[in-house]
């Protein structure tokens, strides 16, 4: 898979909105329905959706029939780029579900840090295309339960926990940048993909389309793709052009034969 | 009793990523060791040519270090030869990698870049798609996913030294396969489950 530009819809009450540092205090309301947005996005050349449920787990006959799932139901029937989807996942059962609804790839967030069996479970029975991570951190330590509780846990532990259970994609998001328009922490997330072998998907404070050429730089390093929010809601920038940059943008690495790194004592699980 | 372990030599021409490689096969059953010269290839039931880096460099390094004649000899007299990411690059005649270069000539072929607009390297996972039955990819169903990081590809001149493609652009081939010289474009041991049974089925071939 190619480096790819993930624009991001955030949901909440079935609406599409942005907030800031992800304070449920600082919410701005976007979009009235979140499948207009999406038909947007696949319009300026999105490759992927990247989906994201604030309101809380989804672990209740009431929960899975509330706005956000049905506004979910809404964007995989109008657009027909892949989807992928997180925010409130606790139960293998509900990545199953998701799976079916027509979710291309879940993502898992705090289960990853309070119960990476459920991870694990889930890879056994979906797959690592189909099943992801995201490690949001703030100073370094992952945040968990929509970033309201901070774990004691580095980034990199978790990174390499997860990779040992045969995860593959992971999003990494720093708490501190997002949708504060601040620049992207490009620096954080190679080291993570360098540590760990993960593929990483920047995520958090992508400003201007530097921060776009900066995360493609690095695709030979890790670098998967790079979330953006805030950004495209505020026009710093068209998804269009960002497309087009990504895939103009050469990594930095001379390219050679093989490309990989020498040293790299390759992930085997 | 317990199985035969096969002697799997992983020839060490400074091309880097021989530990991660060494790994891989001991961890599927092969005795699997690293040789800096050519004499410590000797005896080998199968050899591996791993590799990072540039066409040219890998071609200046084997024959500096004697693992090319090593190798064209190995192979004449019957000994199984896997190449890996660039070590499957250099089975072939020639490639434009910086200039043009020529390689083992153990496959009829050549190397090329991946063209504009395909960004490079071809980085990440992607499917492997085969195209014909080999011990090789005896336990692959076909669509799984492997690990791939490279700028240029292989072009066979014989279709049916094609086992499997990969779809970047074109479909190019991913897995070639000559009487005993075998290559995969990916990385088998940074490809999780997927590489160690392609790997597994190199040593289970080596076996028997």
């Amino acid at each position: 898979m190619p480096f790819t530009v993930y624009p991001a819809i955030d949901m909440r009450r079935g609406r599409c909105v942005r907030l800031r540092q992800g304070r449920a205090d600082a919410e701005t309301i976007y979009f009235e329905r979140p499948a207009e947005v999406a038909l947007q996005w696949q319009g300026q050349g999105a490759h992927w959706l990247h989906i994201v449920n604030l309101d809380g787990a989804l672990d209740s006959a009431e929960t899975w029939s509330g706005p956000n799932v049905e506004a979910l139901r809404a964007i995989l029937a109008a657009v027909s780029v892949p989807v992928q989807f997180g925010g409130g996942v606790r139960t293998v059962a509900s990545v199953g579900r998701l799976l079916d609804l027509g979710v291309a790839r879940v993502i898992l967030g705090t289960i990853a840090v309070s119960e990476p069996e459920v991870v694990a479970r889930a890879l056994e029975r979906h797959g690592p295309e189909q099943v992801m991570v995201s490690l949001d951190a703030r100073d370094g330590l992952v945040a968990t339960h929509g970033w309201v509780t901070s774990s004691a846990l580095p980034t990199e532990e978790v990174g390499e926990r997860m990779r040992a259970l045969g995860v593959r994609y992971a999003v990494h998001t720093d708490i501190g940048r997002d949708g504060m328009l601040t620049g992207a922490n490009v620096a954080a997330s190679v080291a993570l993909a360098e540590q760990t072998g993960l593929q990483v998907i920047v995520s958090g404070g992508v400003a201007t389309l530097d921060d776009i050429a900066a995360s493609a730089r690095h695709a030979h390093r890790g670098l998967a793709g790079v979330i953006v929010g805030q950004a495209l809601y505020t026009d710093a920038f068209t998804l269009s052009e960002a497309v087009q940059l990504a895939a103009a943008t050469e990594p930095e690495h001379s390219a050679e034969g093989c490309a990989g790194s020498r040293d790299g004592e390759g992930p085997l699980e | 009793m317990s199985e035969r372990r096969p002697l799997v030599v992983i020839l060490d021409y400074r091309m880097g990523n021989l530990r991660s490689v060494q790994k891989a096969l001991q961890l599927v059953g092969a005795d699997a060791r690293i040789a800096t010269a050519p004499e410590e290839a000797a005896g080998a039931d199968g050899l591996v040519l791993p590799g990072v880096g540039a066409f040219g460099d890998a071609m200046a390094n084997l024959r500096d270090l004697g693992f090319a004649a090593a190798v064209r000899e190995a192979v004449a007299a019957g000994t199984p030869l896997l190449g890996i990411c660039v070590g499957l690059q250099v089975l072939f005649r020639e490639s434009d990698e910086m200039g043009q270069h020529e390689g083992l000539a153990l496959l009829p072929g050549r190397v090329t870049r991946f063209r504009p607009p395909l960004v490079v390297p071809h980085v990440g996972w992607n499917q492997i798609h085969v195209r014909r039955q080999h011990p090789l990819v005896a336990s692959l169903e076909g669509g799984e996913h492997a690990y791939f990081t490279h700028s240029y590809f292989a072009v066979p001149e014989d279709e049916g030294d094609i086992v499997a493609t990969t779809d970047y652009g074109s479909h190019f081939a991913s897995v070639v396969a000559r009487d005993k010289v075998w290559g995969v474009q990916f990385h088998p041991e940074k490809s999780w489950r997927v590489g160690l049974r392609l790997l597994q089925d190199y040593v289970n071939w080596l076996r028997s």
